[in-house]
């Protein structure tokens, strides 16, 4: 468990969580040439969110490579590159795009540790951006966390911090095992923070607490971390609840010594997420609750999540995403249950 | 030492035969090994044999150097981790599911894999192990090793996209690939002529100006000469090449099927007419190339490998419980303790 961004020694800059991402990609590139980008429009374009900006021209085709649309190839080729012992960063240009690389993900990447008795392991970082709150509907606003961190074989995860956002993202290129890397594209440039202009990792595998409480444990990641921190300000101020924020950061593997020790503190939890309730983390979370702190528990699980639909569109995408007021209604519930 | 009746046997030296006598040899005694233990229930699962497809993993396998890259694919492996040179022993072990296996007895008939031996393993997934083939050979091309990947698959799996994606992929980067299709005339059941709607698989190269050739992958002469060709291709930076590779299923899809799409009289004139490894028996023994009696010996020889490689199996422990958790992630996970993944 860590608390929010430590001390920073050294030369730093204020950067966007894209911007935060993209310095990731270049530092590790600079320190290793065996890490390369590959993806749609990431080259000579810099990517659709400029996530790779400006790659191309200090490292070359080589390096950043333009593929075909194809998704399927774009993964399965990395793979191949990665069984070799290239470290590549294939980009997929929105989650939802991802489908045709699905079984090339499941199917080699995740396995390929398992298939080799550890011999083989696809080194790799899949980075995608997800998430909604952009006004564009289905594939191109949708969180589908839980498919992959159902996946043995993947690490699966989400930064929620320009400063995380790099720390991570160099992490997950160092780790030998494939990693789902999700940003959440809605605060790509929503805020700055100070990122080190080093090279610096932040540990894969640990939540963040950033708000301490002790009311209740409020369990969420990515672009859902700012509206529930706000929601616990306001809580405080509103209703004297306290309320313990917890960004889990790592979806697979869950912190699970994290979640249990806030929850066995508090006795009462929340989970907010973006994707669609059923089959969510919101359930695994509960669960995890259950069987190792039911004694502590003092109210039923509150899921505040998206619906059971496809991504809406424009006005329907207000209602479909935890702001605020839903975030407060289910925290009071839980409070009060 | 060569036959008027052949006319590929002119091409290549006697070295070149004896090989591919050998390996198909091996194939075919190995199969036969398995096909006895499957049918004592030695063998857990379901296998897919090779019967019917010596002559083309053979061809393949000759053509190869060391360390070029197989991806293999389509549903008859077997014979390909023989001719990528992994020992009797460790695939009959990996079969077997013991400890002893390449994959530790979790991978099985069909998802073999060997790094050391440059073999990648398969995906069930047909069809999708083409794209990581083009990542292997793209990764050659960048780091100028010289090697080359071949990746096979079957008729069936043609129809996936991602194979297709592949092509593009290696097309477009001029990859050093060799695809080759290994077209039985049936996925399964259903018979390449109803699945596609062209003459031959290997036009699918066509469209992007792949060299595509369509073979007898019965004649491990002309597999070995065209895959050799294509081999040479990719190395010297020609790019990538489409081989179909037209062989015959001489058994089930997997031991036990019924074959109820296919008559008696269809499957005992394919084996007739097209058991690679009797008819090339019979031309290597009429070219003089080799006698029957020495012939008998090779066979005996390779049914000893074989009868040693089953007891290496049965000798070998299962796999430990404790192991189950190993070799999905990278142990200890973080500090939380292994077996927590």
């Amino acid at each position: 468990m860590s608390q929010q961004a430590p001390d920073i020694d050294g030369a730093t800059e204020n950067l966007t969580l894209v911007q935060a991402v993209r310095d990731g990609l270049q530092s590790e590139m600079r320190d290793d040439e065996d890490v390369l980008v590959m993806g749609e429009d990431v080259g000579k374009n810099g990517g659709v969110f400029r996530a790779t900006d400006g790659l191309y021209e200090e490292f070359g085709e080589d390096r950043v490579i333009d593929t075909p649309l194809a998704e399927a190839g774009i993964v399965g080729t990395a793979i191949g590159m990665a069984a070799y012992g290239l470290k590549p960063v294939p980009e997929i240009q929105f989650l939802g795009f991802i489908y045709p690389a699905f079984d090339q993900i499941v199917s080699h990447a995740a396995r390929l540790r398992t298939r080799s008795r550890g011999r083989f392991t696809a080194q790799m970082v899949i980075r995608a951006p997800y998430g909604g709150g952009i006004r564009a509907p289905e594939h191109h606003s949708e969180s589908t966390e839980a498919m992959f961190a159902h996946q043995p074989g993947l690490k699966v995860q989400i930064p929620s911090t320009p400063y995380d956002a790099k720390g991570m993202l160099i992490a997950a290129i160092r780790d030998p095992d494939p990693v789902v890397f999700l940003e959440p594209k809605l605060i790509y440039r929503a805020f700055r923070e100070e990122v080190p202009d080093e090279s610096y990792e932040v540990p894969l595998g640990e939540a963040a607490v950033r708000r301490e409480g002790s009311d209740i444990s409020v369990f969420t990641w990515g672009a859902m971390t700012r509206p529930t921190m706000e929601a616990a300000e306001e809580l405080a101020e509103e209703d004297g609840i306290d309320a313990e924020v917890v960004d889990l950061r790592s979806m697979s593997p869950l912190d699970k010594d994290t979640i249990v020790e806030s929850f066995k503190k508090t006795g009462r939890a929340a989970v907010v997420h973006e994707a669609p309730k059923s089959g969510g983390l919101g359930g695994e979370i509960a669960t995890i609750i259950q069987e190792e702190a039911l004694m502590y528990q003092e109210a039923p699980v509150e899921r505040i999540t998206g619906f059971d639909t496809p991504f809406p569109l424009y006005a329907l995408e207000d209602y479909y995403l935890p702001e605020p007021a839903r975030i407060k209604k289910g925290i009071r519930d839980a409070v009060s249950f | 030492m060569v036959s008027d009746t052949n006319p590929h046997f002119e091409d290549v030296d006697a070295e070149t035969v004896d090989e591919l006598l050998e390996q198909m040899v091996r194939i075919r005694r190995f199969e036969e090994g398995v096909l006895d233990e499957f049918s004592e229930g030695s063998v857990p699962g379901f296998v897919h044999l090779c019967h019917g497809h010596e002559a083309s993993h053979a061809g393949m396998g000759v053509a190869m150097q060391p360390d070029d890259w197989l991806a293999v694919g389509g549903s008859r492996l077997h014979g390909q981790y023989i001719v990528k040179g992994v020992p009797f022993d460790e695939i009959m072990a990996e079969l077997f599911g013991k400890a002893t296996g390449p994959n530790g007895g979790k991978g099985g008939s069909m998802h073999l894999a060997d790094v050391d031996r440059h073999l990648y393993g398969h995906a069930a997934t047909i069809g999708s192990g083409q794209n990581p083939a083009a990542g292997l050979a793209l990764a050659q091309q960048m780091r100028e090793t010289g090697n080359v990947v071949l990746s096979t698959i079957g008729d069936g799996g043609t129809s996936r996209g991602s194979f297709h994606t592949a092509l593009v992929f290696a097309a477009a980067w001029n990859l050093p690939v060799v695809y080759i299709i290994e077209n039985n005339g049936f996925a399964i059941s259903y018979s390449t002529q109803q699945q596609v709607g062209i003459d031959s698989l290997a036009d699918y190269g066509k469209p992007l100006n792949i060299p595509s050739y369509s073979i007898d992958g019965s004649d491990p002469v002309a597999v070995y000469e065209t895959i050799s060709e294509a081999i040479t291709r990719a190395r010297e930076g020609g790019g990538p090449t489409l081989v179909e590779s037209r062989v015959t299923r001489l058994r089930g899809h997997f031991e036990g099927d019924k074959q109820a799409y296919r008559t008696e009289e269809e499957a005992r004139e394919s084996n007739a007419e097209r058991d690679p490894v009797t008819n090339f028996q019979e031309r290597v023994i009429e070219a003089g190339h080799i006698t029957a009696e020495a012939y008998d010996a090779l066979v005996d020889e390779i049914d000893d490998e074989v009868g040693a490689a089953i007891q290496f199996a049965k000798d070998s422990p299962d796999p430990a419980p404790s192991t189950a958790y190993e070799d999905v992630l990278r142990l200890p996970l973080y500090g939380q303790g292994e077996g927590d993944a």
